[in-house]
């Protein structure tokens, strides 16, 4: 089955989006609010159904992630190495602790119900965010990592951390003394992003060098060999191939396809299973910084943002999409569409 | 699709809606089971996926289509490109709708096809200017293959190439041009000067060369026949010059020779100035034309038959006055020596000049035997008048009437007294006379000729004769004696009577000398002839005079008119063999000669936002700066 393309509409624009570069964006796992981190040293809170900017909560620098701890609050991680908590009503903000360096990634496991931060530090941090009095009242604890952390990922007890120079720690956040493996990159070049399959069976990891590979958690030769890399975000001109960072990875929290983005600014939705594209859509103004599916995986939000790929450059401005994700049943109803549409057109 | 398909979503997801409601109730009223539904409603899944798929395959093979064309368009833009040396400058359209780059690159195509055309255009234009110039140029040896359009490298480069060799083919064109167009003036200046048509001359090179409009022929065989012309011409031109200058030089010659008046020369002042002329100097019209060289020859001609009339008159001269001093030496013409007769002068036979020599030469033997026999001669008139004088005498004794009293009685008696004394000096007289021949001839060798026969023996005829006389006269006179005695004694007997017969015999006998009468006449008329001549062999005359005037004194004005004919008032030129054969006796005051020859080539890594970190706290601080 080829890829197809969808007609182009690139979703929904979100009003007032931040004005300088997305960081990344994150569904609510409740709702359908959306918390987007900028370089523009802002948190932002939107309604993406209502197109409504619900909050706005200034940082001292640029913020370099977010989390939703639920509906009423949510984590941010800053540059200028503090993690804070942010409860969205009332815009009441407190820091759960520090780093050394600017903190790059925040994860919440609901599982532990901790808050899990990975910073150019080195290291890997576990916070309480229930003991947020004071800054070290919140530290669970600090794992050293081998180089600085890119990003992080969560699924069930198992956390995937993947670090500059290619390395990828693999924890159970019920035993985090040491990392349950230790890996490296089977990607030649500089990881971008990692995430883990929603079945909770490995992970998904994409470098610079517009490529994806699929990793397995199972050590066992049989799960071992149904891992695989393939290429993408790619454009192949006169016999040579131009490659672009895969920025953003994100799955489908129901069909388990995902959806990645790259600096090309494309959204190319995976069939993992079957190793196929299904479909591409057509191209964002620019590089895409970060995709977050709805919790229904109806929706998909899209952060059209520069990314600093090519360093200072002039760019197209930064913006937010949300856009209908075609599931199953949309494709059943679609269907029908379709081909009631074809017997009255044709 | 053309239509937003939100427009009709509404209407037609009611039907939808209302479909799948009548499909539940058909379903309700069939009692489905749940599978049965599910698989229908699999069926009707996999229907629309079908349908779905073919459309979307459709739409597909189509973008593939224009993918391809505009694929196939770069290519080929890409090819004319590299045909026309150009790099590729098509940027790759930022991936925009495929129509859009269909169309902009089928007009870039066209865009490319257009310059292919021009370009080909001007290389066609270049090349066909080179063949027609190559063709001007050397019409046999143009090689189409050599000026083909390779039609995979249109590079300006190789235009500038062809352009270049254009320039240079253009610049040797217009070198030839310019080559022809001097070799066409040389010959035009010279045929000017030889007075040969100038348009039928080069039309002879090569028809079409005298055309004043139109292309001239510029190829190398035009070009060399031209200058072959040329040198054609310069040979012509040389070979006239020369003529004109030998004529010149004759006439300077004959002019020097005859004195010939300024008057006369003026006329030929231009040929005589360009005696020693190069070729290059003869630039004026007609200088060395036919017409003028035959001008120039008929004047020499008519120098050269005046000469050799003057040399005639001369020679007649000559021999007149050869003939008279023979005349009055009473030499006569040796019988060996050549007659030069005047007709054979006239027609050329004999050389004037040679006959002039010889008759000099003559003429000087002649003058100087006179100078020897002058004492002689002169002795020999004496002795012939004496002789003459005794002839008379023996008349005049035969005349019995000789005592008369007659008129001039007196004189006769005066005359014959005169001549008695006269004839008694006679025999002293041919003595002496004998005496000086005998030592001239042994002196000179040669017998002394008087009149063509030996003096000598003239004399010993005289002696013998008046021997003889003498004997006759004493016979006679014995015989009158004894007649006398006779006579007395017959006188006594009978008386006295003259005898006639005794003066006859007389008469005769001086009758029998050998002298002619023209020889006596010649005499007669050399006696009355002034003998005083100044014989002067080798005169140095003053002035310079160009013709010999040995024996041609100044002092003889009877010579006057003979001189007059061969004055020359200019003085003579250095000029060549012609006049020593006419012995010019002066050292020339050396004249000037009067036409003289005056005559342009880290190692470490950092993610995104690391970097994007730095460079964001930098800003901030440059604005905190500021």
């Amino acid at each position: 089955m080829s890829a197809a393309t969808l007609p182009a509409t690139g979703g929904r624009e979100l009003s007032n989006p931040p004005s300088d570069g997305i960081s990344n964006l994150r569904f609510s796992n409740h709702s359908d609010l959306l918390l987007v981190s900028s370089w523009d040293r802002s948190l932002r809170l939107y309604d993406a159904g209502a197109d409504a900017l619900k909050g706005e909560f200034a940082h001292a620098g640029p913020v370099l992630d977010c989390c939703f701890h639920d509906d009423s609050s949510g984590f941010s991680a800053c540059s200028d190495h503090m993690v804070r908590r942010f409860v969205f009503g009332s815009g009441k903000e407190d820091i759960l602790g520090r780093h050394d360096a600017p903190v790059r990634c925040v994860e919440y496991s609901y599982a532990t119900g901790q808050v899990i931060t990975g910073s150019w530090d080195k290291t890997l941090k576990c916070w309480d965010p229930r003991g947020a009095s004071g800054p070290d009242h919140a530290l669970v604890g600090t794992y050293p990592q081998p180089e600085r952390v890119y990003s992080l990922s969560l699924v069930g007890h198992r956390l995937v951390v993947a670090t500059a120079g290619r390395h990828v720690n693999v924890y159970d956040l019920r035993n985090m003394s040491q990392p349950e493996q230790r890996r490296e990159s089977s990607l030649k070049y500089q990881t971008r992003c990692v995430r883990c399959y929603p079945n909770g069976t490995g992970f998904a990891l994409s470098s610079v060098e517009g490529r994806v590979a699929m990793e397995f958690f199972d050590l066992s030769e049989a799960a071992q060999a149904k891992k695989y890399a393939f290429k993408c975000h790619r454009k192949s001109e006169a016999g040579r191939d131009t490659v672009y960072p895969v920025n953003a990875i994100a799955f489908h929290p129901i069909y388990g396809t995902f959806a990645t983005g790259g600096c090309d600014g494309y959204v190319n939705v995976w069939d993992g299973n079957n190793k196929k594209r299904l479909y591409q859509y057509s191209k964002y103004p620019t590089s895409i910084a970060a995709l977050s599916f709805s919790r229904d995986g109806r929706q998909l939000a899209v952060a059209s943002s520069y990314t600093f790929e090519e360093g200072d450059i002039s760019h197209e401005p930064d913006t937010i999409f949300v856009r209908n994700f075609a599931g199953r049943t949309q494709l059943r109803s679609s269907c029908l569409l379709l081909r009631f549409r074809f017997v009255l057109d044709v | 699709m053309a239509r937003n398909p939100n427009d009709r979503l509404p209407q037609v997801e009611t039907t939808c809606e209302s479909l799948l409601n009548e499909l539940q109730v058909i379903w309700d009223e069939l009692g489905e089971s749940d599978a049965e539904k599910d698989k229908m409603l699999l069926e009707l899944e996999q229907e629309c996926l079908n349908v779905y798929r073919r459309k979307v395959d459709q739409v597909n093979l189509y973008r593939a289509q224009l993918r391809q064309q505009i694929a196939d368009s770069e290519a080929e833009i890409a090819a004319i490109c590299s045909s026309m040396g150009e790099r590729p400058v098509h940027t790759r359209q930022s991936p925009g709708f495929l129509k859009e780059q269909l169309k902009a690159t089928s007009l870039k195509l066209e865009e490319m096809h257009k310059r292919k055309s021009e370009r080909m255009n001007q290389f066609l234009e270049v090349l066909d200017q080179i063949q027609k110039i190559s063709t001007e140029i050397c019409p046999t040896e143009y090689d189409p293959s050599k000026f083909a359009i390779d039609g995979s490298d249109l590079s300006i480069r190789i235009l500038e190439d062809l352009q270049r060799q254009l320039q240079s083919l253009q610049k040797e064109k217009s070198e030839r041009l310019r080559q022809v167009m001097d070799h066409l003036n040389t010959l035009k200046k010279m045929c000017i000067v030889v007075g040969i048509d100038f348009k039928e001359t080069i039309r002879e090179v090569q028809p079409g060369l005298d055309q004043d409009k139109g292309s001239k022929n510029i190829s190398n065989s035009t070009i060399e026949s031209l200058a072959s012309a040329i040198e054609n011409m310069r040979k012509i031109k040389i070979e006239r010059m020369q003529k004109l200058q030998d004529l010149a030089t004759a006439m300077l010659e004959l002019w020097n020779l005859m004195d010939t008046p300024n008057e006369e020369q003026q006329q030929f002042q231009k040929v005589t100035c360009n005696i020693a002329a190069s070729e290059q100097e003869f630039t004026e019209p007609n200088a060395l034309s036919m017409d003028y060289i035959n001008y120039v020859e008929a004047e020499v001609l008519r120098l050269e038959q005046l000469k050799a009339s003057k040399l005639k008159e001369l020679v007649l001269r000559k021999k007149t006055e050869l003939e008279e001093i023979r005349r009055r030496t009473h030499l006569v013409a040796e019988a060996d020596e050549p007659e030069f007769s005047i007709d054979a002068v006239e027609a050329g036979a004999t050389d004037a000049s040679l006959v002039l020599e010889h008759m000099e030469a003559q003429l000087s033997t002649a003058k100087e035997e006179a100078f020897s026999r002058k004492d002689i001669l002169e002795r020999v008139e004496k002795w012939l008048a004496a002789c003459e004088e005794e002839t008379w005498l023996e008349d005049y004794n035969r005349d019995e009437n000789r005592y008369s009293a007659g008129r001039g009685a007196h004189l006769t008696l005066k005359r014959a007294e005169k001549a008695r004394a006269l004839v008694s000096k006679i025999p002293a007289m041919v003595d002496t006379l004998e005496n000086k021949v005998t030592a001239w001839e042994k002196e000179r060798g040669t017998e002394f000729i008087y009149d063509g026969a030996p003096l000598l023996s003239m004399l010993e005829e005289y002696i013998t004769v008046s021997q003889e006389k003498e004997q006759e006269r004493k016979r006679q006179r014995d015989q009158k004696k004894l007649q006398g005695q006779l006579t007395a004694e017959k006188e006594v007997l009978y008386g006295s009577k003259p005898s006639p017969a005794k003066l006859q015999s007389f008469k005769k006998t001086h009758k029998t000398l050998t002298l002619s009468p023209s020889q006596r006449i010649s005499l007669g008329a050399a006696a009355t002839h002034t003998p005083k001549k100044a014989y002067e062999v080798g005169t140095v005359s003053s002035g310079t005079r160009g013709i010999d005037n040995a024996g041609l004194s100044e002092k003889s004005s009877s010579n006057a008119t003979a001189t007059a004919a061969f004055e020359t008032s200019s003085p003579s030129e250095d000029v060549k063999d012609t006049t020593k054969a006419m012995r010019v006796s002066t050292p020339k005051s050396p004249r000037k000669v009067a036409a003289d020859g005056t005559g342009e080539g880290d190692a470490t890594e950092y993610s995104f936002e690391e970097r994007r970190l730095v460079f964001y706290l930098s800003r901030k601080r440059d604005e905190g700066a500021l």
